[in-house]
Protein backbone atom coordinates (compact mmCIF):
# COMPACT_ATOMS: atom_id res chain seq x y z
CA UNK A 1 0.00 0.00 0.00
CA UNK A 2 3.08 2.45 0.51
CA UNK A 3 4.10 2.51 -2.91
CA UNK A 4 0.77 2.17 -4.26
CA UNK A 5 -0.18 5.83 -2.09
CA UNK A 6 2.81 7.72 -4.21
CA UNK A 7 0.92 6.53 -6.88
CA UNK A 8 -2.72 7.32 -6.30
CA UNK A 9 -2.06 10.90 -7.17
CA UNK A 10 -0.92 9.95 -10.69
CA UNK A 11 -4.20 7.54 -10.72
CA UNK A 12 -6.44 10.56 -10.34
CA UNK A 13 -4.35 12.73 -13.03
CA UNK A 14 -3.34 10.58 -15.63
CA UNK A 15 -6.23 7.98 -15.59
CA UNK A 16 -9.00 9.52 -13.67
CA UNK A 17 -9.52 6.72 -11.52
CA UNK A 18 -10.27 6.69 -7.83
CA UNK A 19 -8.07 3.69 -5.84
CA UNK A 20 -9.84 1.90 -2.84
CA UNK A 21 -8.60 -0.97 -0.95
CA UNK A 22 -10.97 -3.74 0.90
CA UNK A 23 -10.49 -6.15 3.09
CA UNK A 24 -12.69 -7.71 5.71
CA UNK A 25 -10.73 -5.76 8.91
CA UNK A 26 -12.52 -3.30 10.76
CA UNK A 27 -11.98 0.62 10.06
CA UNK A 28 -9.91 0.40 13.28
CA UNK A 29 -7.50 -1.80 12.31
CA UNK A 30 -7.32 -0.12 8.92
CA UNK A 31 -6.42 2.97 10.77
CA UNK A 32 -3.88 1.38 12.68
CA UNK A 33 -2.22 -0.59 10.15
CA UNK A 34 -2.01 2.14 7.64
CA UNK A 35 -0.61 4.68 10.05
CA UNK A 36 2.18 1.63 10.50
CA UNK A 37 2.86 1.31 7.17
CA UNK A 38 3.74 5.41 6.60
CA UNK A 39 0.15 6.51 6.07
CA UNK A 40 -2.16 5.68 3.38
CA UNK A 41 -4.42 8.62 2.24
CA UNK A 42 -7.03 6.56 -0.15
CA UNK A 43 -9.65 4.88 1.35
CA UNK A 44 -9.37 1.02 2.76
CA UNK A 45 -12.85 -0.19 3.09
CA UNK A 46 -13.87 -2.25 5.75
CA UNK A 47 -15.79 -5.38 4.00
CA UNK A 48 -16.72 -6.75 7.94
CA UNK A 49 -20.01 -7.27 8.42
CA UNK A 50 -20.89 -9.33 6.99
CA UNK A 51 -17.46 -10.33 6.24
CA UNK A 52 -16.45 -10.24 2.74
CA UNK A 53 -20.21 -9.38 2.00
CA UNK A 54 -18.70 -7.17 -0.93
CA UNK A 55 -15.92 -9.43 -1.87
CA UNK A 56 -18.44 -12.15 -2.49
CA UNK A 57 -20.37 -10.33 -4.51
CA UNK A 58 -17.44 -9.64 -6.83
CA UNK A 59 -16.31 -13.40 -6.47
CA UNK A 60 -12.85 -12.65 -4.83
CA UNK A 61 -13.92 -14.33 -1.37
CA UNK A 62 -12.14 -17.16 -0.13
CA UNK A 63 -14.87 -18.43 2.43
CA UNK A 64 -12.85 -21.49 3.70
CA UNK A 65 -10.31 -18.93 4.79
CA UNK A 66 -12.20 -16.18 5.24
CA UNK A 67 -10.56 -13.46 3.97
CA UNK A 68 -10.49 -11.69 0.36
CA UNK A 69 -8.13 -12.99 -2.77
CA UNK A 70 -5.55 -9.99 -4.06
CA UNK A 71 -7.72 -9.15 -6.98
CA UNK A 72 -8.53 -6.05 -8.70
CA UNK A 73 -11.24 -4.64 -10.25
CA UNK A 74 -11.45 -1.81 -12.53
CA UNK A 75 -14.80 -0.64 -12.59
CA UNK A 76 -15.06 2.37 -15.72
CA UNK A 77 -17.22 5.52 -15.64
CA UNK A 78 -20.51 3.90 -16.47
CA UNK A 79 -20.37 1.30 -14.11
CA UNK A 80 -18.64 -1.35 -16.02
CA UNK A 81 -16.15 -4.03 -14.92
CA UNK A 82 -13.48 -3.26 -17.71
CA UNK A 83 -10.35 -5.50 -16.10
CA UNK A 84 -10.76 -8.54 -13.32
CA UNK A 85 -7.52 -9.98 -11.97
CA UNK A 86 -5.94 -11.97 -9.42
CA UNK A 87 -2.41 -12.84 -8.44
CA UNK A 88 -3.52 -14.98 -5.74
CA UNK A 89 -3.53 -14.61 -1.80
CA UNK A 90 0.48 -14.35 -1.41
CA UNK A 91 0.94 -12.83 -4.99
CA UNK A 92 2.47 -9.59 -5.64
CA UNK A 93 0.21 -6.66 -7.61
CA UNK A 94 2.56 -4.95 -10.54
CA UNK A 95 0.77 -0.98 -9.76
CA UNK A 96 2.59 -0.01 -12.77
CA UNK A 97 0.82 -2.30 -14.90
CA UNK A 98 -2.41 -1.35 -13.47
CA UNK A 99 -1.77 2.49 -13.85
CA UNK A 100 -0.76 1.84 -18.04
CA UNK A 101 -4.08 0.00 -18.20
CA UNK A 102 -6.28 2.64 -15.88
CA UNK A 103 -4.19 5.52 -18.62
CA UNK A 104 -5.43 2.97 -21.83
CA UNK A 105 -9.07 2.79 -20.49
CA UNK A 106 -10.07 6.21 -19.77
CA UNK A 107 -10.61 8.64 -21.71
CA UNK A 108 -10.03 12.13 -19.62
CA UNK A 109 -12.07 14.67 -21.51
CA UNK A 110 -15.05 13.19 -20.72
CA UNK A 111 -14.97 13.03 -16.61
CA UNK A 112 -14.12 14.80 -13.45
CA UNK A 113 -10.98 13.08 -12.15
CA UNK A 114 -11.19 12.17 -8.34
CA UNK A 115 -10.04 15.28 -5.79
CA UNK A 116 -9.93 16.71 -1.90
CA UNK A 117 -13.52 18.09 -1.35
CA UNK A 118 -12.26 20.82 0.52
CA UNK A 119 -9.42 22.48 2.75
CA UNK A 120 -9.15 23.30 6.56
CA UNK A 121 -9.86 26.77 7.72
CA UNK A 122 -6.13 28.87 7.97
CA UNK A 123 -7.32 28.64 11.38
CA UNK A 124 -7.23 25.08 12.05
CA UNK A 125 -5.59 24.30 15.26
CA UNK A 126 -5.32 20.71 17.14
CA UNK A 127 -4.98 20.45 20.30
CA UNK A 128 -3.42 16.99 22.15
CA UNK A 129 -1.24 16.01 24.89
CA UNK A 130 1.40 13.92 25.80
CA UNK A 131 -0.11 10.08 26.50
CA UNK A 132 -3.69 10.65 25.27
CA UNK A 133 -4.67 7.56 23.24
CA UNK A 134 -7.61 9.78 21.30
CA UNK A 135 -5.09 11.90 20.39
CA UNK A 136 -2.85 9.72 19.28
CA UNK A 137 -5.49 8.61 16.98
CA UNK A 138 -6.43 11.85 15.78
CA UNK A 139 -2.62 12.25 15.28
CA UNK A 140 -2.45 9.43 13.19
CA UNK A 141 -5.14 10.24 10.93
CA UNK A 142 -3.24 13.46 9.99
CA UNK A 143 -0.06 11.91 9.28
CA UNK A 144 -2.56 9.63 6.81
CA UNK A 145 -3.51 12.54 5.00
CA UNK A 146 -0.11 14.27 4.71
CA UNK A 147 -1.52 17.08 6.75
CA UNK A 148 1.31 17.96 8.32
CA UNK A 149 1.61 21.97 6.78
CA UNK A 150 -2.63 22.25 6.63
CA UNK A 151 -2.64 22.20 10.31
CA UNK A 152 -0.66 23.54 13.66
CA UNK A 153 -0.78 20.96 16.24
CA UNK A 154 -0.47 22.35 20.22
CA UNK A 155 0.24 20.73 23.12
CA UNK A 156 -1.72 21.74 25.94
CA UNK A 157 0.75 19.96 28.64
CA UNK A 158 4.11 21.29 27.11
CA UNK A 159 2.70 24.92 25.84
CA UNK A 160 0.57 26.95 28.68
CA UNK A 161 -0.07 29.77 26.01
CA UNK A 162 -1.78 26.55 24.23
CA UNK A 163 -3.94 25.75 27.10
CA UNK A 164 -4.81 29.12 27.33
CA UNK A 165 -5.72 29.39 23.83
CA UNK A 166 -7.85 26.40 23.88
CA UNK A 167 -9.51 27.34 27.48
CA UNK A 168 -10.40 30.97 25.74
CA UNK A 169 -13.07 28.88 23.05
CA UNK A 170 -15.24 28.09 26.61
CA UNK A 171 -16.19 24.63 27.37
CA UNK A 172 -14.18 22.22 29.60
CA UNK A 173 -11.03 22.08 28.60
CA UNK A 174 -9.93 18.40 27.15
CA UNK A 175 -8.38 16.81 24.28
CA UNK A 176 -8.00 16.26 21.52
CA UNK A 177 -9.80 19.36 20.01
CA UNK A 178 -9.72 20.74 16.49
CA UNK A 179 -10.64 24.24 15.97
CA UNK A 180 -11.62 26.03 13.36
CA UNK A 181 -13.41 29.20 12.61
CA UNK A 182 -13.38 29.64 16.34
CA UNK A 183 -15.55 26.39 16.71
CA UNK A 184 -14.32 23.46 19.03
CA UNK A 185 -14.71 19.91 17.85
CA UNK A 186 -14.09 17.31 20.65
CA UNK A 187 -14.19 12.95 19.29
CA UNK A 188 -11.29 11.83 18.08
CA UNK A 189 -14.00 9.56 15.28
CA UNK A 190 -16.07 13.31 14.77
CA UNK A 191 -12.42 14.80 14.29
CA UNK A 192 -10.58 12.64 11.90
CA UNK A 193 -14.29 12.22 9.63
CA UNK A 194 -14.26 15.57 9.42
CA UNK A 195 -10.43 15.96 8.36
CA UNK A 196 -10.97 13.00 5.44
CA UNK A 197 -14.15 14.57 4.51
CA UNK A 198 -12.27 17.08 3.30
CA UNK A 199 -9.04 15.52 2.03
CA UNK A 200 -9.90 12.00 0.80
CA UNK A 201 -10.03 12.29 -3.09
CA UNK A 202 -13.81 11.37 -3.89
CA UNK B 1 -14.79 -13.54 -10.35
CA UNK B 2 -16.40 -10.98 -12.21
CA UNK B 3 -17.06 -10.92 -15.51
CA UNK B 4 -15.14 -8.13 -17.80
CA UNK B 5 -18.28 -6.33 -19.32
CA UNK B 6 -20.89 -6.90 -16.96
CA UNK B 7 -22.48 -4.05 -14.57
CA UNK B 8 -20.20 -3.47 -11.04
CA UNK B 9 -22.59 -4.44 -8.22
CA UNK B 10 -22.79 -1.48 -6.03
CA UNK B 11 -21.34 -1.33 -2.48
CA UNK B 12 -21.15 1.17 0.69
CA UNK B 13 -18.60 0.50 3.04
CA UNK B 14 -17.14 2.67 5.58
CA UNK B 15 -13.25 3.61 5.24
CA UNK B 16 -10.88 3.77 7.76
CA UNK B 17 -11.30 7.65 8.71
CA UNK B 18 -14.97 6.89 9.52
CA UNK B 19 -16.22 7.85 6.08
CA UNK B 20 -18.49 5.96 3.74
CA UNK B 21 -17.87 5.27 0.26
CA UNK B 22 -20.89 4.56 -1.98
CA UNK B 23 -19.85 3.20 -5.39
CA UNK B 24 -22.68 4.68 -7.14
CA UNK B 25 -21.32 8.23 -6.51
CA UNK B 26 -18.82 8.06 -8.86
CA UNK B 27 -20.62 6.90 -12.05
CA UNK B 28 -20.84 9.23 -14.57
CA UNK B 29 -17.37 11.17 -13.05
CA UNK B 30 -14.61 8.69 -13.06
CA UNK B 31 -13.23 5.23 -13.24
CA UNK B 32 -12.64 3.15 -9.53
CA UNK B 33 -9.85 0.59 -8.75
CA UNK B 34 -11.24 -1.70 -6.11
CA UNK B 35 -7.65 -2.97 -4.86
CA UNK B 36 -9.11 -6.50 -2.80
CA UNK B 37 -6.35 -7.85 -0.17
CA UNK B 38 -6.28 -10.83 2.05
CA UNK B 39 -6.16 -8.84 5.51
CA UNK B 40 -3.99 -5.57 7.10
CA UNK B 41 -0.66 -6.18 8.56
CA UNK B 42 0.49 -8.33 5.32
CA UNK B 43 1.54 -7.06 2.03
CA UNK B 44 -0.82 -5.50 -0.31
Amino acid sequence: MPALDALVGQFAAQANTLCVGISVDSKHSHHHWAYDLGGVSFPLLSDFQPRGAVAAKYGVYLEQAGITDRATVLIDSEGIVRHASTVGVSGKRNIDELLALAVKLNRLEDFTPPRPRGALAPDATLYVREGCRFCQSVKKAVHSLKLGDAITVRDIEKDPAAREALAAFGGEVKVPALVQHGKVQHESSDIIRTLAELYVLT
Amino acid sequence: MIAEGTPAPDFTLESQFGTRFHLADHKGRHSVLLLFYPLDWTPT
